[in-house]
């Protein structure tokens, strides 16, 4: 019974996980580029969605909409103005550019809105269901079904559109995209805008069940790159599976071993599935063999 | 052409015994200071050492290891767990630092050696950061958990260095030998095989320079340093506590070392001074700091990507870094 209802919450958290996992995916699989800033994008996207809702008091999905947007735009100009110039530099560069982005980010949201914390209030009941001796809470429907119904929209973009073709293409080879006339740094930029609008997504889910301080974006970070790193860098599926998997042990391990698994689970992940099995579970080789 | 060159260069060897000057004319410095200023001063210097150790690792064998605050806190803390909990005076604790944080170091290489390389190696020192900082939190009768371990006031061979003045000569000794001993190293076999790994490391290996040895002693080396630099702030501090390890000192170490210059020793010297005493004035506005700092690393990484230490080095040949041929 216990089993039943910690596996019921581990899916739940883990699919927030997969989706912060599966936004980072998306803009490396097209810039081959980690974004080190992700989770205070992620963090900047919640607060965001704070302000529409809550101090400009507008409707949750009109303030999702523009929330979503504004972080796309974003993304967009980030790749375009930032990651572009210096794409075919060092990746040192890369990383340490998108690290910096994500701290001043984060300077932004402590200026603006301090250290409180804030809750971002629910637009729905929170009712908790009953299935058997087994609680379900509204929370862990929402976010379940929320990032149930943006991997169906993913799944169809990638593989049944004109568009996942192209995404293919480029991650094949640029070149090549390039010959046959895509715009690669345009679809640089679309895509990056695509994985900042998801990482909004997952940070307002992330709003429902945490409080916001400007700080959460290193906690959603490691657990953005467990997820990833579990499942293999670049995977798709690997990265929702990996997510899942991480939310599953946090709250398994949490429970029946000790309490400690809930904070270090991700960092021990990605620690021991870079040290043992590198390309994760889905993923590509990651090795450089000398 | 190529005369004038070596002709400059012979010059700038010459004129660099110049260059002891700089510390000899820092010596009266603390007269001339007030406490806090000299406090400021002494913070510079603790961060010469992290920034030369981080620049070892990330500029001269060009390796995105994440793990500086690691080595930093482990620096820090074996000092602060010698004094406190086994009571040794300060002097005896610098070299376990020195130590540990070459083990440390050690350890954050294994990754590399196995072919762990670019954002996986940057995603897993990282992760080796945050866990260190979980331990100091959760390890609390060792290291005194989130209220941290309040220090003795160190001392050297028995003199008390209560004073921030005592504490700046130590510090000064400290980082020239700091810096003349990354100098040898970073112009002997080992700095030409970090060169060359950091170019092409396939092809360094097929010629037969033994890469995995280079790495783990570039990072051995660069943890030691930086260890060092750990328990000088264990020192001027006199207090640890594991928010001075999070991932804003991994920002502020990145913005020295960037700032300063990739791969440079006086860039790394330039850096720390011009970077470390930024958040003193920063202390009563929470967020520009962050703010200042993501703007500053972003605008040198788009339009100075060597950082100050270039602009000097092109001004004048005393700046060049002497194992630096590009």
């Amino acid at each position: 019974m216990i089993l039943s209802q910690l596996v019921i919450s581990g899916v739940a958290t883990g699919m927030l996980y997969a989706l912060i996992a599966l936004s980072m995916t998306v803009g490396y699989r097209a810039t081959t580029v980690v974004n080190f800033g992700h989770g205070d994008i992620v963090m900047m996207g919640a607060y965001a969605m704070l302000f529409l809702a809550v101090g400009v008091g507008m409707p949750f999905p009109l303030a999702l909409a523009l929330a979503a947007s504004g972080l796309f735009l974003f993304g967009f100009l980030m790749q375009r103005g930032l990651m572009a110039p210096i794409i075919a530099g060092p990746h040192l560069s890369l990383a340490i550019m998108a690290l910096a982005v994500g701290y001043a980010l984060r300077g932004v949201a402590r200026i603006e809105w301090g250290n409180d914390i804030l809750l971002l209030p629910r637009p729905y009941a929170q009712n908790a269901f009953l299935l058997g001796p087994v609680v379900i809470t509204m929370d862990d429907l929402v976010i379940t079904g929320s990032v149930l119904l943006l991997l169906l929209l993913l799944f169809v973009v990638f593989n049944v559109t004109r568009i996942g073709k192209v995404i293919q293409a480029v991650f094949q080879t640029q070149r090549g995209a390039q010959l046959v006339g895509i715009n690669v740094p345009a679809f640089h930029c679309i895509m990056w805008g695509a994985g900042t609008t998801l990482g909004t997504a997952g940070g307002v889910l992330l709003a429902l069940i945490v409080p916001l301080t400007p700080d959460m974006g290193v906690w959603t970070l490691v657990r953005g790159f467990a997820a990833m790193t579990l499942g293999g860098f670049g995977s798709l599926h690997g990265a929702v599976i990996g997510g899942v998997l991480l939310g599953l042990m946090e709250k398994l391990l949490g429970f029946y071993v000790s309490t400690v698994f809930i904070d270090i689970s991700g960092y021990l992940i990605t620690i021991l599935v870079l040290l043992i099995r590198p390309q994760g579970l889905f993923g590509q080789h990651a090795t450089l063999r000398v | 052409m190529q005369r004038s060159a070596s002709d400059g260069a012979a010059r700038a060897v010459v004129s660099r015994r110049v260059l002891w000057i700089v510390p000899i004319l820092l010596l009266p410095l603390p007269l001339l200071l007030n406490p806090y200023q000299q406090y400021v001063i002494n913070l510079v210097l603790v961060y010469v050492p992290v920034a030369i150790g981080f620049n070892v690792v990330v500029g001269n064998l060009g390796l995105l290891a994440f793990s500086n605050v690691a080595f930093f806190g482990i620096g820090a803390y074996t000092a602060g767990i010698l004094m406190v909990r086994l009571g040794l005076p300060w002097w005896v604790a610098v070299p376990p630092a020195a130590l540990m944080g070459a083990v440390a170091g050690c350890a954050a290489s294994v990754p590399a050696l196995r072919g762990v390389r670019l954002f996986y190696l940057a995603i897993m020192t990282l992760a080796f950061g945050e866990l260190m900082r979980w331990v100091y939190i959760r390890w609390i009768p060792v290291t005194g958990g989130s209220f941290g371990m309040a220090l003795p006031p160190p001392d050297l061979f028995g003199w008390s260095l209560d004073s921030e003045a005592g504490k700046f000569y130590v510090f000064l000794g400290l980082v020239l030998v700091a810096i003349i001993a990354t100098d040898r190293i970073l112009r002997s076999r080992f700095g030409r095989a970090f060169v060359a790994i950091k170019s092409d490391e396939l092809a360094a290996a097929a010629m037969g320079v033994p890469t995995n040895r280079y790495i783990t002693l570039g990072f051995a080396w660069g943890g030691a340093v930086v260890g060092v630099g750990g328990a000088m702030y264990a020192a001027l501090i006199g207090h640890l506590s594991p928010p001075a390890f999070d991932l804003t000192e991994l920002i502020l170490e990145f913005a020295i070392i960037m700032v300063g210059g990739l791969g440079s020793l006086v860039g790394s010297v330039i850096g720390a001074v011009i970077i470390t005493a930024a958040p003193e004035f920063f202390h009563e506005l929470p967020g520009y700091q962050e703010l200042l700092f993501g703007i500053l690393i972003v605008l040198v990484i788009l339009f100075l990507p060597r950082g100050l230490a270039s602009l000097l080095a092109r001004a004048h040949p005393l700046f060049r870094d002497r194992y630096d041929r590009g």
